[in-house]
């Protein structure tokens, strides 16, 4: 419930506590507090008073809200029906947090928009205060991974975007200082080319003396549009960098969940979370030599295989007598838990029903008959 | 457990394995089609008969057999099919034959070999019957192409000479594409052999104190597993000075034996799965010793699995000592050859000569064709399916010509005196198939 | 372990490749099984049921054009007919070709060792049906982008150790899983190593496989294609185990490496001694009980070469690096109880270190690879492709379909 009492006006100097009565008049340094459960204001030194032994009642008359010190704080706006808006928003906008990329289409990601307005309208106005909440927390608890994902994204692009700015400016610098530079070495090319100029008409021929004058133009020319170039290309390539950091810093973190149960929120694409690299496994999954039945040794006792044992011809030929306690044991047990009459009952059942085709007549009609033998069973 | 996925993958479990109830309900599917089909070859047959009679050349085209068939005559006899379980006596016979055809090559075929060739018998009868292909054309063939998947390789011409009696390489290689189709193109067959060697193996590693903990049961030594085994009460019926190791020697072989024998002549293999077909005979052979090893595996945790796995054990035991070979039982042998004597009259005259459907020669192809002009089997949408028609027509015609077959020497070679000869019967007419 | 992580057949779970190209979702599996039961079809008596099932699977398919021939085999696109654009191969055998005997042992045996194992580095085979005299029909997957030795021979494309790190991750994994399913593949050279649109290695070509491990049975020692061969196998061993195919893989790996065979020998006899020549001449001290293999040459006492280190390997493959050339050394050690089996070749620390193995989305690749795929389909095991490339003119090139 909004408080129904009027704020003063923080800056009066008669700016009384609704608490303990002692107004800024006496006491400059007083310090007002709010307690967004409630909102009531009252000076620091009632706070310190009532709220040091532990969480107690607001002692403003009819508001009997549980209060904790360590939740007091500076009032920010004037109008604490703003201060509490805010509050509220903050709040909601950092459970709802999905982000427009999230959304199937423009349409739904305007609708995610207007329902969190609604939402955060109904608890400032108190409409459906209680069942809002609970969607919320409901909401809240089952998105757990994309709420925080979410809020990790925020964070990450609020501190990427002061990186950026940072790195803008070191960029500029940089491009300030290098077009100094530029400047300097051109000035100091062309007194260089002159003087070279100056030279060569001094020992040369008058007739080359235009020829000369041009050779040294040209050179000049030359040497800045290639410097020019070559600007430009790192200048590209920086751009590109820049773009590409800018990609994966926007790249949507992907998410397996989708809005919980609740469906609070609808047209969420289905992402599909790029699952991190496992380390390649060789067996794909399959498990080399694991068996429930029996453990494999590497030797038995059998006269039957002892003279392979000794024969050196079998021996060097790779006959392997393990391959045979492997497959014997194998096939001692391979299929000792298969209940035939049970798995092959329920496998026709499943067959004649899940036959999408009803090829022949025959093949519905045995599958009725089959099925209705399971049946029985059952 | 991961070994049981691994079996998961495998052919024999994804095509091969059945439940009781589905089993029979195909073998009865296939009866019912195969008895339909003789019935109706039988028609044509006798209506071919009369309609080639009066005229000399016998021109196939006038049997349209559609219309005509439709108003029986009324001379018909109602013919007597199988029945499911009479066709399933009859493979188990060619079964137990096959075991000794594989035992009179010398050396005599590996176990293995003749194991895969029975279950590609067994495999095929599910979706064959024996009066449209009669066991004793195809077990030679199942025996041979059991040679070539199981790395047994011997030439035909080498195998040929090996049956007894005047089997021509031709006889026994017919039927081979007939039989891979019937498989469905799964050569792989999963025997319990492989699988008792292991589990002996681990018991004589147990035995000398080099067992190793189960991983679902970490905490057994090798010791305690040794001690475990040592103590196991004796086997029903064995003296008791026997020693360990004669005493898993002959429990391994009475396995063994059960394995080559009631595993492969019943549906064991379609119902359960290799390692509970080895465990179960390995019950029947030396139960103490069999829940030992099988309580050092899933003891404890698996407890639930234990008690199940008893069930299924404990069925397919019963299932496997209920078999009593047929050649050493006269009961069984009197009502196998009732069965024969009623399945000469009911074998489907169509395909009685498998040899002939095999290759059809590039000129019977065209005139096939040329007779074939009236009959909307070939075209049609997808260009291939009159094939199958197109050999049953050939056939047809052969039958036309000549009635001929060339089982006459097939039949010497096992169950001669078991399954009296239709050629006899239908006098001079047959002739041997040209080379 | 050996279960593979696909959890069905489907080929759809082994590609799903964000490429155009979409394999086809047709595999019968472990979690959609064919069951002659659960497809029981119609008991419409105008065919046996044996044929209606076949009949089910063939009409599944819609052969399209053909991809290439040999005498042993025609290789078509196909489609589903339920989803034209999801593509197959069918690998027409010719039966009729084979028929003494009945159907050849590599037909046989490709489809046998074929229909049992499913893993992403292993060509699929989705269906095998009968079509009208008889032949054999194998679905295979669809591998549009040709195989290694179109890389390797294309002076035009570059790839580096990263990507062969890639290549052999998939090869050792493929091989890996045959010999976990106890399956030799027996003929692994750069031109059975077939490259599916999204990039992966899948080891084709069956037709030399066999089961392995069982004590006492003699296995031949004529196969695995020359170049590739190890001396074991050219020293006439009868048992031998996986690290044949090890030898093999070593072999892809230097040639990778070389972009050129790392020892081409023109006979059996060449072969050895260029072995000797490169990596030392087998002693009974490098190979306790090398002499006694049946076919064992002595070698001349005056020409022994030592047997090569790692200095060797690292100065004949400076790209492999030395981690790189350990592992080479490793798979192509003489005395095949030394060598790596394909486990201990997937557990090197070569894999883990850098550079890591390019995705394989981002691996080099060629055009014309369907034309490929045919030929590579229809050569018969153990042949070595000495016209490959010959024609390159005439090739069509496909990719663009």
């Amino acid at each position: 419930m909004p408080p129904q009492n009027r704020i003063l006006d923080r800056g009066d100097d008669d700016e009384v506590c609704p608490v303990c009565k002692s107004s800024r008049y006496l006491n400059p340094d007083m310090r007002f507090l709010i307690n967004p459960e409630c909102y009531h204001k009252m000076c620091e030194s009632c706070v310190d008073r009532i709220f040091s032994g532990g969480p107690a009642n607001c002692p403003v008359a009819g508001c009997h809200k549980t209060l904790r010190k360590n939740r007091f704080r500076k009032q920010t706006f004037e109008d604490i029906n703003v201060e509490r808006e805010v509050d509220i928003r903050r709040r909601v906008m950092q459970i709802l947090n999905r982000r427009e990329e999230e959304f199937d289409s423009k349409r739904a990601w305007d609708d995610f928009l207007e329902q969190r307005e609604e939402i955060i309208a109904n608890l400032v106005t108190g409409t459906d205060v209680s069942k809002t909440e609970s969607d919320l927390q409901a909401y809240a608890s089952e998105n757990v991974r994309s709420i925080r994902a979410n809020q990790a994204l925020e964070a990450q692009e609020a501190t990427s975007f002061q990186e950026q700015q940072t790195l803008e400016q070191e960029q500029a610098r940089l491009r300030r200082q290098a077009a100094r530079q530029e400047y300097e070495d051109e000035r100091r090319e062309i007194l260089a080319g002159r003087e070279d100029v100056i030279s060569r008409l001094a020992s040369g021929k008058p007739t080359d003396a235009a020829t000369i004058a041009r050779e040294g133009q040209k050179i000049l020319l030359k040497k800045s549009s290639a410097r020019r170039s070559e600007e430009e290309r790192i200048r590209q390539k920086q751009a590109a960098l820049r773009n590409s950091d800018a990609k994966k810093a926007g790249a949507p973190v992907a998410t397996t969940e989708r809005a919980g149960d609740t469906g609070l929120i609808k047209g969420l694409k289905k992402i599909k979370t790029p699952e991190p690299e496992k380390p390649y496994d060789p067996f794909m999954g399959m498990v080399p030599n694991k068996r429930d039945y029996y453990t494999l040794r590497d030797h038995y006792p059998s006269g039957y295989l002892d003279p392979i044992r000794q024969d050196t011809r079998m021996q060097a030929g790779g006959y392997d007598v393990r391959e045979y306690y492997s497959r014997t044991l194998l096939e001692a047990f391979a299929g000792l838990g298969c209940f035939v009459d049970e798995e092959v009952s329920k496998r026709d059942a499943s067959t004649a029903l899940g036959l999408s085709r009803p090829a022949t007549e025959g093949a519905a009609m045995a599958a009725v008959t089959s099925s209705g033998l399971n049946d029985e069973k059952i | 457990m991961i070994e049981d996925d691994i079996y998961r993958t495998s052919s024999q479990f994804r095509i091969w394995s059945f439940t009781e109830d589905s089993l029979k309900q195909l073998r009865a599917t296939t009866n019912t089609i195969a008895s339909e089909r003789v019935r109706a070859a039988l028609r044509r047959a006798r209506e071919a008969r009369q309609s080639a009679a009066p005229s000399a050349a016998g021109t196939p085209t006038a049997n349209q057999s559609g219309s005509e068939a439709d108003g029986k005559g009324p001379g018909e006899r109602i013919i007597e099919c199988l029945t499911p379980e009479e066709e399933q006596e009859l493979v188990r016979y060619y079964c137990e034959k096959t075991v000794e055809l594989g035992e009179t090559y010398k050396p005599p075929m590996p176990t293995i070999v003749r194991a895969t060739a029975i279950q590609y018998l067994r495999r095929f009868y599910l979706t064959n019957s024996p009066m449209t292909y009669h066991p004793k054309s195809i077990m030679a063939c199942a025996l041979f192409l059991a040679t070539k998947t199981d790395n047994y390789y011997m030439s035909l011409r080498q195998f040929a000479a090996g049956i007894p009696g005047d089997t021509t390489q031709e006889d026994v290689i017919a039927p081979e594409f007939l039989i891979m189709q019937s498989l469905r193109f799964t050569f792989d067959v999963r025997h319990p052999f492989r699988g008792l060697e292991g589990g002996i193996m681990e018991l004589q590693a147990i035995s000398q104190g080099l067992g190793q903990p189960s991983p679902l049961q970490p905490q057994q030594t090798p010791e305690d597993l040794r001690r475990g085994l040592s103590s196991i009460p004796p086997a029903p019926n064995a003296s008791s000075s026997q020693s360990l190791n004669d005493r898993l020697a002959r429990a391994h072989h009475t396995t063994r034996e059960i394995l080559k024998s009631a595993a492969q002549m019943t549906d064991a293999y379609f119902l359960y799965t290799p390692s509970q077909i080895w465990l179960s005979a390995f019950f029947l052979a030396d139960k103490p010793l069999a829940e030992f090893y099988l309580d050092t595996k899933i003891g404890g945790p698996l407890s639930s699995l234990r008690t199940k796995l008893l069930t299924t054990l404990t069925n397919c035991s019963n299932l496997l000592s209920a078999y009593k070979p047929l050649s050493t039982d006269p009961e069984q042998m009197k009502t196998l050859r009732r069965i024969a004597k009623k399945l000469y009259h009911c074998q489907n005259p169509e395909k009685a000569n498998i040899a002939g459907q095999k290759r059809i020669p590039a000129a019977a192809m065209s005139s096939g064709a040329a007779t074939a002009a009236g009959t909307p089997v070939a075209g049609g949408g997808s260009g291939e399916s009159g094939a199958e028609s197109e050999m049953e027509r050939l056939a047809k015609k052969r039958k036309l010509e000549g009635g001929g077959s060339s089982g006459t020497k097939a039949d010497d070679m096992f169950g001669g005196e078991l399954v009296t000869q239709r050629n006899k019967q239908q006098g001079p007419t047959s002739h041997p198939e040209a080379g | 372990m050996a279960v593979s992580p696909l959890v069905s057949h489907s080929p759809s779970a082994a590609s799903s490749s964000p490429a155009k190209l979409r394999a086809a979702n047709v595999r019968s599996s472990a979690t959609k099984p064919e069951n002659a039961s659960s497809h029981q079809p119609s008991q419409n008596t105008d065919r046996e049921l044996t044929e209606q099932l076949n009949d089910e699977v063939r009409q599944k398919y819609v052969k399209d054009k053909r991809l290439g021939e040999g005498t042993y085999a025609v290789v078509f696109l196909g489609r589903l007919r339920t989803d034209p654009s999801s593509f197959v191969a069918i690998k027409k055998i010719k039966v009729n070709a084979e028929y003494k005997d009945g159907l050849s042992m590599d037909a046989i045996r490709e489809v046998k060792y074929l229909q049992e194992l499913s893993h992403p580095n292993i060509i699929a085979l989705h269906d095998v049906f009968s079509s009208k005299d008889q032949n054999l029909n194998l679905v295979l997957e669809y591998l549009p982008l040709g195989d290694l030795e179109m890389l390797i021979k294309d002076g035009n494309v570059h790839y580096g150790a990263a990507d062969v790190k890639a290549w052999m991750g998939m090869l050792a994994r493929g091989v890996w899983f045959c010999h976990e399913n106890f399956i030799l593949h027996r003929d692994i050279k750069p031109n059975n190593l077939l490259i599916a649109s999204d990039g992966e290695v899948k080891l084709a070509d069956f037709g030399l496989a066999r089961s392995f491990a069982d004590p006492y049975l003699n296995m031949t020692h004529q196969v695995i294609t020359r170049w590739y061969r190890p001396p074991e196998l050219l020293y006439g061993a009868r048992q031998y185990s996986g690290v044949v195919d090890v030898w093999s893989m070593g072999m892809v790996f230097a040639e990778l490496l070389l972009r050129v065979p790392f020892v081409a020998g023109n006979t059996d006899l060449d072969q050895i001694s260029k072995i000797c020549e490169a990596f030392g001449t087998p002693t009974e001290e490098n190979w306790p009980g090398v002499s006694k293999l049946p076919n064992y040459i002595a070698p001349d006492r005056n020409h022994l070469v030592p047997t090569q280190g790692r200095d060797f390997f690292l100065r004949q493959f400076p790209n492999a690096g030395p981690v790189g050339a350990d592992l080479l050394m490793s798979m192509c050690t003489l005395d095949p109880r030394k060598r790596k089996t394909a486990c201990e070749v997937l557990q090197h620390i070569w894999w883990t270190s850098e550079p890591r193995p390019t995705d394989k989305h981002d691996l080099p690749r060629k055009s014309g690879g369907t034309r490929k795929m045919g030929d590579d389909l229809t050569r018969r095991g153990g042949e070595i492709d000495e016209n490959a490339f010959k024609n390159a003119a005439r090739k069509l090139d496909f990719s663009a379909m």
